[in-house]
C-alpha cells in the first residue's frame, strides 16, 4: 500500500511538472514510444548535422526528435514545425525536451523531407559544446 | 586524384568515345538529386535535360541528409495530371536513399515532367525533352496547371531553352 502511495505520489508529481522537465536515455534507443525515424520512413540511419533521430510517432510533426551521436549519446533535441501551419495559426507548446542541459539552439528553414514533407522550420537544441561538431557528418 | 590516374580515365574516354557507333546511344545521362547541407534547397542537377530518343536517363541521390524520387506526372501514379507524352510508360523511382539510382530508357519523342515526391511543394521538379518538334509523333509540354503547386510551376524550364542549352540548372542554381 504504502508502495503504491508513493508511486502515486511520483506519478502526480510527474504529472505536475511543465512538459519541458521530462527528460529521455541519454544512450540510444530511447524507450517506446520513441521509434528510430530511418525505420519508420526511408531516410539515411544517421543524418548530418541532425544525428540518429528517434521520434514518438504521435508527436509529428513537431516532434520533439531526439537527436544521438555516432556513439550513442544523446547530443541533441530537435523540433520541426511547418510554416504553413504557423502561419494558420497552429502553435507548438510545452514541448518535452531530451535534457535540461542546452548549451546552444539552431534555427534554421528545411524544404521538407519523408516524415516531414512540408517545408519548415528545425529548431535544434544542443547538449553540449560538442554536440554540433559530433552531428556534423 | 594523381596525374596517372586523369591519364587512365581520358583515355578510357577516349576509348568510348571511339567505340560508340555514331547513331546508338550513349552513357546514360545523369541527373543528381541535390540538397545544401541542412536542407534549406533541393534540386534535380540538371533540372533540365535534352536528350536523343533511345537514351537511358539515370538519377542518382547525391543529398547525404534526405531521400528523393524521380515520379512522373501520371493518373496511373498518385493520381496526378499526365505531363508525358501519350505513348510514354509512366515510370517512378520510389525513395531513393543517399547514393541510390534509378534508370529510365525515354524512346517516345516529346516532353517528360517529373517530381519529387517530398519535394514537389519546394519546386523540385524536372524536365526532360526526348529529340525535337521534327521527330514524328513528339508532343510537346502539358499546358494545364492542373494540380500542380505554384512552386513546381514555376522551375520547369522552357522546351526551346532545353533544346537549344542541352542542359538547364534548376532556378536557385546547384543547391550545394
Ligand atoms: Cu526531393
Amino acid at each position: 500500500m504504502l508502495r503504491s502511495i508513493t508511486s502515486l505520489a511520483a506519478a502526480l508529481l510527474l504529472g505536475a511538472l511543465p512538459a519541458a522537465a521530462q527528460t529521455a536515455a541519454e544512450t540510444a534507443p530511447p524507450e517506446a514510444p520513441f521509434a528510430k525515424v530511418s525505420e519508420l520512413v526511408t531516410l539515411p540511419d544517421f543524418l548530418p548535422g541532425l544525428g540518429t533521430l528517434y521520434v514518438d510517432p504521435a508527436s509529428l510533426p513537431a516532434g520533439p526528435f531526439l537527436g544521438y551521436d555516432h556513439d550513442g549519446k544523446l547530443s541533441a533535441t530537435i523540433y520541426m514545425t511547418p510554416i504553413e501551419d504557423l502561419q494558420d495559426g497552429t502553435a507548438y507548446d510545452d514541448l518535452a525536451v531530451g535534457s535540461n542541459t542546452v548549451t546552444s539552439v539552431d534555427v534554421y528553414y528545411n524544404a521538407g523531407h519523408p516524415g516531414v514533407e512540408k517545408p519548415h522550420v528545425h529548431v535544434v537544441l544542443y547538449h553540449d559544446a560538442e554536440a554540433k561538431a559530433r552531428l556534423a557528418e | 586524384m594523381n596525374r596517372r590516374t586523369l591519364i587512365i580515365r581520358g583515355a578510357a574516354v577516349l576509348l568510348a568515345a571511339r567505340a560508340r557507333p555514331a547513331s546508338a546511344q550513349a552513357a546514360p545521362v545523369l541527373i543528381e538529386m541535390k540538397g545544401s547541407p541542412r536542407g534549406e534547397r533541393v534540386a534535380f542537377v540538371p533540372s533540365g535535360v535534352g536528350v536523343a530518343p533511345g537514351t537511358v536517363v539515370r538519377f542518382v541521390n547525391r543529398d547525404a541528409g534526405n531521400s528523393h524520387t524521380a515520379t512522373t506526372y501520371h493518373p496511373d501514379i498518385l493520381d496526378r495530371p499526365q505531363r508525358i507524352p501519350d505513348a510514354a510508360q509512366p515510370w517512378d523511382s520510389d525513395l531513393l536513399l543517399p547514393e541510390d539510382a534509378f534508370e529510365v530508357t525515354l524512346t517516345v519523342p516529346g516532353v517528360y515532367d517529373f517530381y519529387c515526391v517530398p519535394h514537389e511543394h519546394a519546386g523540385m521538379v524536372g524536365r526532360i525533352v526526348v529529340g525535337t518538334p521534327d521527330d514524328t509523333g513528339w508532343q510537346g509540354p502539358a499546358t494545364d496547371p492542373g494540380d500542380l503547386p505554384d512552386a513546381a510551376l514555376a522551375a520547369f524550364a522552357a522546351v526551346d531553352v532545353i533544346l537549344a542549352q542541352g542542359a538547364v540548372l534548376p532556378p536557385g542554381g546547384d543547391p550545394t
